[in-house]
């Protein structure tokens, strides 16, 4: 290179549209150094640098500095990102993944309004559907009487593009399994701790039962356990879709519901979250709210208060008693998936793995790559429901390798995906969540 | 765009075998050494030596130039497009095609990525040895092109020692098949060659690797030092007594602080000055022996504590912080000039001195970490592209110390290759004879010159280079 240099310089920062629809200090933290490249799914599936993070990022840094429009590429760039956030645990500059394509997505749907039929699936999931526990259910609902009456592929084809995703919803269950749980449910013994759990959107509908597994942990570990199904969907995937009006309004509706659980003597409950991606984002409250003087400060407190569930777990005290009531189950070999969203969003890894380490005589072995995404990824899965199995391929390959006969995860998007992915395989792993799993070892025989 | 040879090519390698889209190619416009850009007309992703050596030919054709590129790592801007031309990229030609456990080989496409190997390895008890700090990352082939070290080559020597056999594609598409060379090739040992050519004579698209036993035993030593000359010092007096570690690092007091607050912490003392990371293999009796005499060593020239790895976790975490160390650097500064020379073993405490005065006297704040047992330095220098004074000041210092280096008997590069970033020093180094010598062996194999053109030999006459440039101050001391 020669001195002074002649192409290194970057046009002037008053040329940039700096900030307006990229978080462009966050993309300043990238030193451009590559070493993410290979733990990106997407990049390790089309070995395109525009599919990596270090390429988005330079893309966004780009939009930002004015050298690039937000052309069709740059949204396929954004779009394709699984937020599965395995970027942000392994660049050593500390890059914030997740919140630079929040804003990116959030920028592009106001600069670069999506395609109408996307625009309207989002709009109607997003902001009519996901928040509102009775049109949930109605939907859930319905969605069943299909199922049963083997109608789905049908209305599938009527939707065209969008049914795709639809012939892949998982069986609902029947409706006592949907229902919300109890308001409160006591100590299953002395009792030592007082929690709520995060009932969200999707789950109930889907994942009643597992639910109901979380509860009866809880309360074995010495908690009593209250119900929270007052504000709905914590707004996760709003925000990972890029519509953070939404996401804000959400957040703004969940912590003042959370609220309303302080008792009268001031004590407040523990937040538990059995949905990765739900705990992940609603720790992350204080940052969306960050510029709403009325609520920072009020999201600085409550994201306090959140705790993943088997981060609650595997404090000492609940551990212990837990441990106490924990005995034997014949699952055979099993083995666990990290959820993006608990690792990486949540840094959660050993406390799940000390957990299912306290079940007596538990075969635990070990997966490849157990942080690696499985392509579940929020809405991915039914928007662009082809990458999201080729993704899923490379994992059902490590799990078959792993022996295992039952795969434990701890968020509703990954056990959905890999229900399905097994079963179109023909295989009969079994998929539980870590709930389901402690549960069944509850009073099982003892060691 | 209307590229004449576009459809040829998306008959071979398919629609996901390109970027055409000018989003799609920006993302391509430099590698690791981010001052350096140019859009490629078109980057082509062929999936193995048939498809590559057919892209080829049709570039042939069209006298296109081709840039080969690995996953863009490099620090020298060697993988950095050339105008008009086309970058090539490994990225989806990442198959492990074999792996020989009696043997101890490896065969692989050149976009398997370097600690994928040792991953796929490890069940056989063996590892590929060579191990760049951007291991996770970078591809094979990109090891071969730039000849890439690591901690670890300071015992088991740099990727030449460890490649066995190639599959080459020359810039007219004919598929140069070196995999099946013994040990003592017949006639002209082309490996040889081919290995840190940066791509210049051909995109290598198959390897055949040696591979190493995992040994019996392995001992991790974080030793904490008061000041970087003394841990400079000790270095220099290891080689003198001739003590074999495998591995010889430093880090200093910046470096420490970055990687402390990285998801790469890996428990080094935020108090010390500089901390040296040695490592001991093979049998236990030798890495007994070996670790004691290193450990005395370091007591002599008043290392305040001596640690020791408890357990393969520990050692990994140490090595996890070493391996992200410049990476860590973006919390300084969003950029980081990383330079590379080589100062002869002796000298080290001088010209790690010299270089961070260099750094100071221009304001620049600067960051060791090195391949100290190779004498392989890295001043790193945290600066911000947006400030063109602050680029052209770094530009030049890291043209004086790599002056400095030559001037005290030591050399340009020592592992990150020429590529743009040091092209015009290679006539610091070697007079017009040298490189005419060099340009003729790559007219050899590449008469059109289209093979990664305009990196590593300059392009202008060195006198024509060196007459009008006066030398820069500080230099002289
Ligand atoms: C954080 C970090 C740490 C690093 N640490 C080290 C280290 O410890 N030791 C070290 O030696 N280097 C190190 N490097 C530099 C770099 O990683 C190495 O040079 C690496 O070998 C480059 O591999 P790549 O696949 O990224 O190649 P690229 O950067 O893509 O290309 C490098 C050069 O090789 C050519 N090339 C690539 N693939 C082929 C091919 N198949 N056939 C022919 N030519 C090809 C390119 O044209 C280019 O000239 C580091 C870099 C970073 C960012
Ligand atoms: S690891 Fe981090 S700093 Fe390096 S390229 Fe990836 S995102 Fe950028
Ligand atoms: S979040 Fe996941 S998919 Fe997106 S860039 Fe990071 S690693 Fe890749």
């Amino acid at each position: 290179m020669s001195v002074p240099p002649t192409t290194a310089v970057e046009p002037p920062m008053s040329s940039m549209q700096a900030g307006v629809i990229v978080d462009y200090p966050a993309s300043l933290d990238c030193i451009h150094c590559g070493l993410c490249l290979d733990d990106c799914p997407t990049y390790r599936l089309t070995g395109v640098e525009p599919q990596s993070p270090r390429g988005r990022i330079h893309l966004m840094r780009a939009v930002a500095e004015g050298r690039l429009d937000p052309e069709p590429g740059y949204v396929e760039a954004i779009d394709t990102c699984l937020v599965c956030r395995h970027c942000e645990s392994v660049c050593p500059a500390g890059i914030h993944m997740g919140q630079m394509i929040e804003v990116a997505r959030d920028g592009l749907n106001r600069v670069d309004p999506p395609r109408w039929t996307v625009r309207m699936a989002r709009r109607i999931g997003l902001r009519g559907l996901l928040p509102s526990r009775a049109r949930l259910s109605l939907v859930a609902g319905a969605t069943r009487m299909l199922q049963r009456a083997g109608l789905t592929g049908v209305v599938a084809k009527m939707l065209g593009p969008l049914g795709a995703g639809l012939r892949d919803l998982p069986n609902v269950p029947p409706a006592r399994e949907r229902q919300r749980l109890p308001d409160f449910t006591p100590a299953d013994g002395p009792g030592f701790g007082l929690v709520a759990l995060h009932e969200g959107c999707v789950m109930p509908q889907l994942h009643g039962r597992v639910h109901r597994a979380s509860v009866r942990v809880l309360a074995a570990a010495g908690d009593a356990v209250l119900g929270f199904s007052d504000a709905t969907c914590c707004g996760a995937l709003q925000a990972h879709n890029g519509d953070l009006e939404s996401a804000r309004e959400q957040a703004r509706r969940t912590i003042a519901a959370f609220e309303r659980k302080t008792a009268d003597d001031g004590t407040t409950p523990v937040l538990i979250s059995n949905s990765a991606g739900c705990g992940a984002h609603m720790k992350e409250y204080d940052r969306l709210l960050a510029d709403d003087p009325e609520w920072a400060e009020r999201a600085k407190t409550f994201v306090t208060r959140v705790q993943d569930f088997a981060e609650h777990l595997a404090e000492p005290g609940p551990r212990e008693r837990l441990a106490q009531r924990l005995g034997r189950t014949d699952l055979g070999a099993v083995t666990y998936d990290d959820p993006c969203h608990l690792c990486h969003g949540q840094g959660v890894r050993e406390q799940p793995r000390h957990l299912m380490s306290d079940v007596p005589g538990l075969d635990v072995v070990t997966l490849e790559r157990p942080e690696s995404c499985c392509g579940a990824a929020g809405l991915h899965a039914l928007l662009r429901p082809d990458e999201s199995r080729t993704v899923l391929a490379e994992k059902l390959r490590d799990l078959a390798a792993s022996g295992a006969s039952v795969l434990v995860t701890a968020n509703p998007g990954c056990h959905l995906q890999y229900e399905s992915g097994l079963q179109r395989t023909g295989s009969d792993v079994q998929v539980l969540h870590l709930a389901e799993l402690l549960d069944r070892a509850l009073d099982g025989a003892p060691t | 765009m209307a590229l004449p040879y576009l459809e040829e090519l998306r008959a071979i390698v398919g629609d996901a075998g390109l970027v055409t889209d000018r989003a799609g190619r920006l993302a391509y416009e430099s590698d690791a050494l981010s001052l350096e850009k140019q859009l490629p007309e078109l980057v082509v992703l062929p999936l193995d030596t048939a498809q590559a050596s057919a892209v080829m030919r049709v570039l042939s054709k069209h006298g296109v130039p081709i840039v080969p590129r690995g996953a863009g790592t490099g620090l020298a801007g060697g993988a950095t497009p050339v105008a008009g031309g086309v970058s090539l990229s490994t990225a989806r030609m990442r198959e492990i095609l074999e792996i020989d456990p009696v043997g101890r080989t490896a065969r692989v496409q050149a976009g398997v990525v370097n600690a994928e190997l040792t991953r796929r390895a490890a069940p056989h008890d063996l590892f590929y040895a060579p191990d760049p700090s951007s291991q996770a990352a970078c591809t094979l082939g990109g090891n071969v092109a730039n000849n890439s070290g690591g901690p670890h080559c300071f015992k088991h020597g740099a990727t030449t020692r460890h490649v066995l056999g190639m599959i080459v594609v020359d810039a007219d598409g004919e598929v140069i098949d070196l995999s099946h060379q013994g040990p003592d090739p017949d006639g002209f040992d082309l490996i040889g060659l081919i290995v840190g050519s940066e791509g210049m004579f051909g995109l290598v698209t198959e390897v055949t690797l040696k591979l190493v036993p995992i040994p019996d035993a392995t001992e991790t030593i974080l030793a904490v030092f008061p000041s970087l000359d003394s841990a400079c010092d000790t270095v220099t007096e290891a080689i003198a007594r001739r003590l074999e570690p495998s591995a010889i690092e430093i880090l200093d007091e910046l470096t420490i602080d970055a990687v402390e607050r990285s998801v790469f912490a890996a428990g080094y003392p935020r108090e010390a000055k500089a901390v040296l990371l040695l490592e001991c293999e093979g049998s236990a009796a030798e890495v007994e022996a070996t670790s004691a005499d290193l450990t005395e060593l370091c007591q002599e020239h008043g290392c305040l504590e001596i640690r020791t790895a408890r357990d393969d976790a520990d050692r990994r975490r140490l090595w996890a912080g070493r391996k992200g160390a410049f990476g860590a650097m973006g919390r300084i500064a969003p950029d980081l000039y990383v330079a590379d020379v080589v100062a002869p073993r002796t000298r080290l405490r001088e010209i790690v001195r010299i270089a961070t005065d260099i750094c100071h006297e221009r304001g620049l704040k600067v960051s060791n970490v090195f391949h100290a047992g190779d004498g392989n330095l890295h001043p790193n220098i945290s600066y911000d592209r947006r400030d063109t004074d602050e680029v052209r000041r770094v530009l030049e210092a890291g043209e004086l110390i790599m002056r400095a280096c030559i001037e005290r008997g030591g050399s340009l590069t020592g592992e990150h290759g020429v590529g743009l970033e040091k092209q015009e020093h290679m006539c610091h180094l070697f007079d017009e004879s040298d490189l005419d010598a060099m340009r003729r062996a790559r007219e050899a194999l590449d008469p059109d010159l289209r093979m990664n053109p305009g990196k590593m030999i300059p392009i202008r006459g060195c006198r024509e280079m060196r007459t009008p440039e006066p030398m820069p101050q500080g230099d002289d001391r």
